[in-house]
């Protein structure tokens, strides 16, 4: 599994498709993208091990800014965070995606 | 030479694009996009100020409309900073879009030898904010996207250390 991270509107998506050849279908079938958006799972072990079943994850980094004062918010970016390293641990590659520019951080694109 | 420098607040991005800008050759332009609204933003471009006296700066300000400016063609400019370009550009009365924003840095880049431009990463703090926050923060990040894939070289600042994204720092 390839987990893909950046920051919002970083060109994740279209830079990990393009880096794999694939179609805009092709890709809708290998990969979910928008997972901290799921991160209020009751397990998030277990949503890791389902998530990873993809080819390709992506998730957007939400902790950078100044920690919400809102409960609901605050639990919710740290859930973000964690399902982001369990995938990231569960990944054979991890790539931050910054201005449209790759970095990996884990393994390599090849594999 | 194109250089295009991201980093969040305070992370050290202009000291390392005054050093940059400084390194190539070249007069030295700085651009200066800060309008001086109110107590807060002068103090803040006084300390701009201050980090670049003695570097041999000369100082333009230029709130919009890049293109109109003019600058030597032999010149190594600092363009401080992108954000404040689109702000002006979308939100000013005289502002011409983020279009005249994208416009206007093209156009430095094609008069001047070197161009270095700063811009701000405000993307890792989540996506709750209003309509109009939310539409100038889609369109600061094309501007990134575009002009990190038109650009020579592009480091990301992390606690004043430069991590290179795009080409060779040296």
């Amino acid at each position: 599994m390839i987990f893909v991270t950046g920051p919002l509107f970083a060109g994740k998506k279209e830079y990990i498709r393009t880096a794999l050849g694939l179609t805009d279908e092709e890709f809708a079938a290998c990969a979910v993208w928008d997972v901290q958006e799921l991160a209020g799972a009751a397990d998030l072990s277990a949503l890791a091990d389902r998530l990873s079943q993809n080819r390709v994850v992506i998730a957007t980094e939400l902790g950078g800014g100044v920690i919400p004062t809102d409960a609901a918010e605050r639990a919710h970016r740290e859930a973000a965070g964690r399902l982001a390293c369990l995938l990231a641990e569960r990944a054979d590659t991890v790539i931050r995606v910054c201005c449209g520019l790759p970095q990996v951080l884990k393994g390599s694109l090849s594999c | 030479m194109f250089t295009l420098v991201i980093g969040g607040a305070a992370s050290g991005k202009s000291a390392w694009a005054e050093t940059r800008a400084c390194s190539l050759p070249g007069q030295r332009i700085y651009l200066a996009t800060m309008q001086p609204y109110g107590e807060e933003s002068r103090a803040r471009i006084e300390k701009h100020r201050a980090q670049r006296a003695g570097k041999g700066f000369v100082t333009l300000e230029r709130y919009t409309d890049l293109a109109g400016s003019a600058v030597p063609t032999d010149s190594s400019v600092l363009l401080e900073d992108l954000a404040n370009l689109l702000a002006n550009e979308t939100f000013s009365r005289d502002g011409g879009g983020s279009d005249a924003a994208l416009r206007g840095v093209e156009s430095l880049r094609e008069r001047c030898a070197h161009l270095t431009v700063v811009t701000n990463e405000l993307f890792s703090g989540g996506a709750s904010y209003e309509g109009e926050t939310l539409l100038y923060l889609r369109e600061l990040a094309r501007l990134n996207r575009l002009l990190a894939a038109r650009a020579d070289c592009v480091v990301e600042l992390v606690c004043g250390l430069p991590n290179v994204l795009k080409g060779e720092v040296t």
